[in-house]
């Protein structure tokens, strides 16, 4: 029940931060003519964050419903939906690659710096964030005109959203050890 | 046969489900995409509704107390253009049988404004400021580096405030016209002059005394700045009458003031040049030598 609440509420936490004080941040990173605008995504982290032994149909299924949270206030029809649901179906096999056991085994862990390590764990979320970049930013574009400057969006906004996301673990993280 | 069929459907369901539940979840966003991406068509997803709409509100609501201050700042600025284009309209002298415009020297000869107005306003936020004193100073956040110079008056939104007493590089001190040293010359309604004195034993009030006895004073009559003071522009609201008392043995009026400015929480006033003050002075204590 713990970790059900845990989950609802860093939910709500993420939708917050992303809706109400990460889309007010527009950054100019490499700023063309024209001007490559773009906003640091931080909310598809509630999808890595869940508990190993998730199944993949609710990962699928918390994938839409946030992923349509988002998209019902950035007004952008369904597209960080599709981003996210994408992740949440790749994730279990991330994961499986990653990890040294099977995932049924960690009962109750979530992945985290703790239970991964660094490395492991960055290129885990690492990772996913680019899949997701990579097709939000593409259906963004809706096509593969300009395509240098898609990738300059995804690159650069994939290395903000990192930055935002280690700070996000370095904040949200549990320092003390002694709960285990 | 049919039943083994049916078996396998299942089991080819149990094995791609998360399969076919992702591609269902796809198919769904690619639809909410393509229908947003034509004219007619209306986002089911949209800022519009009526959570994220109240959410929103609530952000702006925040947002818009936060930016107050800005927002007054503005306000403020332009309050004191608006003064100066009253000033302006004025200052246009009717006893001529011309309408006579004053042009100033002004540094600014850049712009081609014709600035006309006798008097300059300036804004000030007020930092510091004491009412329980006998004679009151008030700290405004501006001084010699935005032109400030001893003597300017000082106005509230409402009414008079003091005058510049002591100026540093960035901060001035006004002396509050609640202070035993700073009568102001003041008229009522009708013209009738005097002046106001103040004294902290009736700290919430001016008096204005020996008004004649012909006056016709009522409660609640404004009294405004003369044209007479080298400082305070005139007609500048100083404060009503709150309370009349009538001298038996002379029949002179002494009247009680209620400051027209709220000095208790006074945040923002303005700073009130007069560009002719040096030219009037000048001329006045000429002719005051030559008595």
């Amino acid at each position: 029940m713990n970790g059900y609440l845990k989950n609802i509420f860093r939910f709500f936490i993420i939708v917050v931060l992303q809706v109400f004080i990460l889309n007010k941040v527009t950054l100019h990173w490499f700023s063309e003519p024209a001007g490559a605008l773009f906003i640091p995504f931080v909310y598809p982290l509630f999808i890595l964050l869940l508990p190993f032994e998730t199944p993949v149909w609710v990962l699928l299924v918390l994938g839409f419903l946030l992923g349509a949270t988002i998209d019902t206030f950035m007004t952008t029809a369904g597209m960080h939906a599709c981003a996210t649901v994408f992740i949440a179906y790749l994730r279990t096999n991330v994961l499986n690659a990653l990890m040294p056991r099977n995932l049924s085994e960690y009962i109750n862990q979530q992945p985290s710096v703790k239970n991964m390590g660094w490395m492991p764990f960055l290129v885990y979320s690492g990772f996913l964030i680019l899949l997701h970049h990579l097709v939000y930013f593409m259906l963004e574009s809706w096509s593969f005109a300009g395509f240098g400057s898609l990738l300059l969006k995804i690159v650069a906004s994939f290395i903000t959203s990192m930055l935002f996301i280690i700070v996000y673990i370095l904040l949200f993280t549990r320092q003390n050890v002694s709960r285990a | 046969m049919g039943g083994i069929q049916v078996r396998n459907f299942i089991l080819i369901i149990r094995r791609f489900f998360n399969l076919i539940l992702f591609a269902v979840l796809e198919i769904i966003c690619f639809i909410l995409i393509a229908n947003s991406h034509t004219l007619q068509g209306d986002d089911m997803l949209n800022s519009a509704n009526a959570v994220t709409g109240l959410a929103y509100k609530k952000q702006s609501d925040l947002f818009y107390y936060i930016s107050l201050g800005k927002m007054n700042d503005s306000l403020l600025s332009e309050n004191a253009r608006l003064r100066k284009m009253i000033d302006q309209y004025r200052s246009i002298d009717t006893l001529k049988d011309m309408p006579v415009h004053r042009q100033l020297s002004t540094a600014d000869t850049t712009t081609h404004i014709v600035k006309f107005a006798d008097y300059r306003y300036r804004t000030a936020r007020v930092i510091n400021n004491s009412v329980n004193e006998v004679n009151n100073y008030i700290t405004i956040n501006r001084g010699l580096q935005d032109s400030i110079t001893k003597g300017m008056s000082v106005l509230s939104g409402t009414g008079l405030v003091g005058k510049v007493e002591h100026v540093s590089a960035h901060f001035a001190t006004i002396l509050s016209i609640m202070s035993r040293r700073q009568p102001v010359s003041a008229k009522l309604k009708d013209g009738t002059f005097g002046s106001t004195t103040w004294d902290n034993e009736q700290p919430e009030m001016f008096t204005m005394k020996d008004m004649p006895q012909e006056a016709k004073i009522k409660k609640g009559d404004s009294v405004f700045t003369t044209s007479f003071s080298l400082f305070f522009p005139p007609d500048v609201l100083i404060g009503t009458v709150a309370k009349i008392e009538v001298n038996k043995k002379n029949g002179l009026q002494q009247l009680s003031l209620k400051p027209a400015s709220n000095f208790r929480n006074l945040q923002y006033v303005y700073i009130v040049n007069n560009l002719m003050a040096a030219e009037k002075k000048q001329l006045e204590d000429s002719s005051a030598k030559s008595k």
